[in-house]
């Protein structure tokens, strides 16, 4: 069984349970085992970062540091911090001075030090590149059966964050999708911001950001849009029907986080796989 | 002080880095033995230099003390080293002599050329100087003439290094070769240490009929006077009679390839004047060949150069095209062969003079100039510095697309005037106070700046095109008063040069602070993933946010979505979504959502793809959540939360 840290980020114990909800089973029927860390804290959301980078990547440090006292790489199904953690190693690798002093910081407080041997993964990315699509091909009980559109956003979408795959025309979730019986749709948009946690103080720009992604997707074909990004599931969702008013557009389409997709294709709560599929039929495009 | 003629080293070196460590500029220790560096030396090869080989220039008197003191902290004993007085009197050996006798030094004669013709060798009879002026503010451009005097050696010249603070311009009359290497400073003015040379030439210049020269010019092509203070010289020499031998060079801010260029084909024919004054053209390919140290005959046996080799690829390529008369816009589609060292704008010309004539487009130098931004294959880049072969593989696709965030003219030609207007208005020039000028210990002119600080500077800002870093926002496209990260970076970095004058940074943090200013991006992300250049814009950005959240103590609802992020975590780890909400959207915010449908949407679940509603629930009527996503109100803490706590306190007690 493979054996990994998990970070949950930010807000999947929190606003965004359905992440939490499907992760565990999926990571369990693909012989994943999440190591829990207790002590690891937020990693700053990267708005922390505005006023203190050195907090953020503190924090961060501290968190990639305690996987590595596990001796243990460490996992997330969130884009951001994802992208976050590979930031803040990529500066510390880059000055190894800034790096000294983060480190200090980190020995001081918590009494673990970061050397750079635990690294992120991003769920899509363990999952394409260390599970492998034909072992998740097999364990498929559910097959999707939809015309899904990946939402990638831009945080991962960058050399050094996304894997093997390509930063600007990536495959890797259309190939995720194909592998759980589903249909992928190609469109333009697929990494492209839609505003993350700017939807609090810059709403109309992130809605209408929010807008162009969806309406992009369903004018592509899209019956589903499936999220790497747990921050961005919510203004996708939460926010389409306002997004679709304020800018003007048709944006109203069933959006799932990428562990649900994962978890009903694999057989887990086919009630709520059910109700997805319903809402497909009824809303979708 | 002492003056080092020559340096060597012994056998029997144990390696221990000790003189690497005193003395890097000329010992390198290798694995077998410690050696004498080819830059420091005449013969410029690489080994103990058992032959003797002198030090170069003033090496052995700028550097004399410091190879003695490495000399006597050698273990071993074998750093042997040949003195010379301070009054230029014979040698006083030190040690005993080398194995080889070694060549003498003869800086100041040229020696004539083995195998080279009888012109050739006839031309290096004669007065051989050549003169490198610099006018320099931060130091790059004598930093320039310094590298170009070490080359000219290479052609038999004479360089004579003269940095223009204090230069009289009618010494230039005596010059048969000139050479000059300035910087372009504030709107197209002089450096500092040139502006009194170019008003005494302006004022009184001397004819130049026997001089031949050439200008390299340093600039920065986001200013409107781009290298101007090179044209400016350039055009003044020639308006006195001074014969342009080699086009002016124009550098943008990385100058050091477009300087290598200039200087490969001005040293060869700068090298080929006579004591005259006249150029003997007919010289010109065997000095080349001369300055690379060429010597037929010198390789023997089977020997093959190495070729690199770019395959060829089939690719299908996809451009978009718009035409304005009739307002339709489609995209071209056609199968292709291209040469593996192809850019995309190799691509664009080919199509343009083989398939359509009307395709537009902008072209650039081939340098990456920084107009000839287009989307391609997802990401923005210059078209003129983009391989085809780094954005697909053979037998794959090529999709050209205008520059997003801007109207399209035509085809692939944007209407950027929206960036210039933010940039005009934004002021992102540079605007100083009186300052007095600083001078190295050499008496040379540098500016006022560290240099360490005008390094930082430089590199903090060292990007290829701010017009593609406006288009590298994802924002700008979604808000048409945002004035975009390629302006505002722009404008933090003149923010921060402590050139700027008290008032212009004022208001350059107003403007940046504004509506429509730095906070109108909604996600620095989408910077980020462009390499190097939007890493760098990116943290720029957000340096800004950081000065401007200081400065206005959290005002705003940026400000507050910053504080009340910071306060949850250091509360308990985790962020608290229900505070955030609250304190960043206020009373008005959250009723807004409950007629909006956000919140129904929340409460019945609707990202919960059928999850119970309850937790949601919980949180719409536990007081005092608010409304909104917020099903945790109180958070737990982390384990061992303490410790980020302390991490809180140790950085920024500010939250």
């Amino acid at each position: 069984m493979a054996k990994i840290a998990y970070y949950p980020g930010n807000v999947a114990r929190a606003g965004a349970s359905e992440v939490e909800d499907t992760i565990q089973p999926l990571c369990q029927a693909l012989n994943i085992e999440l190591v829990e860390l207790p002590r690891a804290s937020s990693d700053g959301g990267n708005v922390i970062k505005q006023a203190t980078p050195k907090l953020q990547d503190a924090l961060v440090a501290r968190n990639l540091a305690l996987a590595e006292s596990k001796g243990l790489d460490i996992l997330t199904a969130c884009a951001s911090s994802h992208a976050i953690m590979c930031n803040t190693a990529e500066d510390m690798v880059r000055d190894p001075v800034y790096a000294s002093t983060i480190n200090n910081l980190v020995v001081r407080t918590s009494s673990i030090e970061y050397m750079g041997e635990s690294k992120s993964w991003h769920l899509l990315h363990y999952l394409v590149e260390e599970i492998g699509l034909d072992k998740i091909r097999d364990a498929v009980k559910n097959p999707i059966k939809m015309n899904v559109a990946a939402y990638y956003g831009p945080d991962m979408q960058r050399q050094g964050a996304c894997g093997n795959d390509d930063p600007f025309m990536p495959k890797y979730m259309e190939q995720l999708i194909e592998a759980l019986g589903g249909t992928p749709v190609d469109y333009d948009s697929k990494c492209q911001s839609v505003g993350s946690t700017a939807i609090l103080s810059l709403e109309d720009s992130a809605l209408r950001m929010t807008a162009a992604v969806l309406s992009d997707a369903i004018d592509s074909g899209a019956e589903l849009v499936v999220s790497a990004c747990t921050v961005s599931h919510a203004n996708l969702d939460s926010y389409q029907s306002k997004a679709g008013r304020v800018a003007g557009k048709y944006t109203t389409v069933p959006v799932c986080h990428l562990t649900e997709l994962v978890a009903f294709a694999l057989g887990f709560y086919p009630t709520r796989f059910a109700q997805l599929r319903t809402r497909v039929r009824l809303i979708g495009s | 002080m002492a003056i080092v003629a020559k340096v060597w080293i012994d056998e029997d070196c144990i390696t221990c880095d000790a003189c690497q460590d005193i003395c890097p500029e000329v010992f390198e220790v290798t694995d077998d033995s410690s050696m004498i560096l080819a830059a420091v030396r005449t013969d410029g090869t690489f080994d103990r230099n058992a032959g003797g080989s002198p030090l170069v220039g003033s090496l052995g008197t700028d550097l004399g003390d410091v190879i003695i003191e490495a000399a006597e902290a050698c273990p071993v004993e074998v750093i042997k080293y040949e003195l010379v007085t301070e009054g230029g009197d014979a040698p006083a050996v030190e040690a005993e002599a080398p194995a080889v006798e070694a060549p003498v030094a003869a800086v100041a004669a040229v020696a004539p050329a083995a195998g080279a013709s009888e012109a050739l060798n006839a031309i290096f009879s004669g007065d051989r100087s050549l003169n490198i002026l610099f006018g320099s503010q931060t130091g790059n451009a004598a930093g320039l003439a310094e590298k170009t005097a070490k080359m000219a050696a290479n052609f038999g010249l004479e360089p004579n290094i003269i940095d223009m603070d204090g230069f009289d311009p009618s010494s230039l009359a005596s010059m048969k070769r000139v050479m000059i290497i300035t910087s372009t400073w504030g709107e197209g003015e002089m450096p500092d240490n040139a502006e009194d040379a170019w008003n005494a030439i302006n004022a009184k210049g001397p004819a130049l009929a026997n001089t031949q020269f050439s200008v390299c010019a340093i600039g920065d092509t986001s200013y409107d006077e781009y290298c101007k203070a090179g044209h400016d010289w350039n055009d003044k020499l020639s308006s006195l009679g001074a014969q342009q031998i080699h086009p002016i060079q124009e550098c943008d801010v990385d100058f050091e390839p477009a300087w290598k260029v200039w200087v490969a084909e001005a040293l060869p024919k700068l090298a080929c004047v006579d004591s005259s004054g006249g150029f003997l053209e007919e010289l010109l390919e065997e000095m080349v060949a001369y300055g690379a140290g060429d010597d037929d005959g010198a390789v023997e046996g089977d020997f093959t150069p190495g070729v690199i080799e770019r395959a060829e690829l089939n690719i299908t390529v996809e451009i978009f095209r718009y035409c304005p008369e009739a307002a339709e816009s489609g995209w071209d589609t056609l199968a292709c062969t291209v040469p593996g060292h192809a850019t995309v704008q190799d691509l664009l010309l080919n199509m343009q003079q083989n398939v359509d004539g009307s395709l537009a487009f902008r072209r650039g130098s081939g340098a990456g100039t920084p107009t000839t931004g287009v989307r391609v294959n997802g990401r923005v880049a210059l078209s003129d510095a983009t391989m085809v072969s780094d954005l697909t593989t053979d037998g794959g696709h090529v999709k050209i697309e205008p520059l997003p965030g801007h109207p399209v003219v035509r085809d692939l030609i944007v209407d950027t005037s929206r960036y210039e207007n933010h940039r005009s208005r934004a002021e992102p020039w540079m605007r100083t106070d009186p300052r007095e000028g600083a001078r190295l210990p050499s008496g040379a002119a540098m500016g006022a700046m560290d240099p360490a600080l005008a390094t930082g500077l430089h590199q903090a800002g060292d990007v290829l095109s701010f017009q593609l870093i406006q288009a590298m926002s994802d924002t700008i496209a979604h808000d048409p008063h945002y004035e975009g990260p390629g302006v505002h970076f722009q404008q933090w970095l003149r923010a921060m040069d402590p050139r700027t004058s008290e008032v212009q940074r004022r208001t350059l943090l107003k403007s940046l602070q504004e509506k429509d200013g730095v906070w109108s991006e909604a996600d620095h992300a989408s910077l980020m993933r462009y390499g190097e250049d939007g890493r760098l814009a990116a943290k720029g950005l957000n340096d800004a946010r950081g000065a401007l959240l200081n400065q206005s103590r959290y005002a705003g609802k940026s400000g507050r979505l910053v504080k009340w992020y910071g306060r949850s975590v250091k509360w308990s780890g985790k962020v608290n979504e229900t505070t955030l909400y609250r304190q960043v959207l206020g009373p008005l915010g959250l009723v807004g959502n409950i007629f909006s449908g956000v919140s129904a949407r929340m409460a019945l679940a609707f990202t919960r793809n059928g999850a119970p509603p309850i937790r949601s629930l919980q949180a719409l009527l536990l007081p005092p959540a608010g409304v909104g996503r917020i099903p945790n109100m109180i958070n737990s803490k982390v384990e061992h939360y303490h410790e980020v706590v302390s991490l809180f306190n140790e950085i920024d007690q500010r939250f």
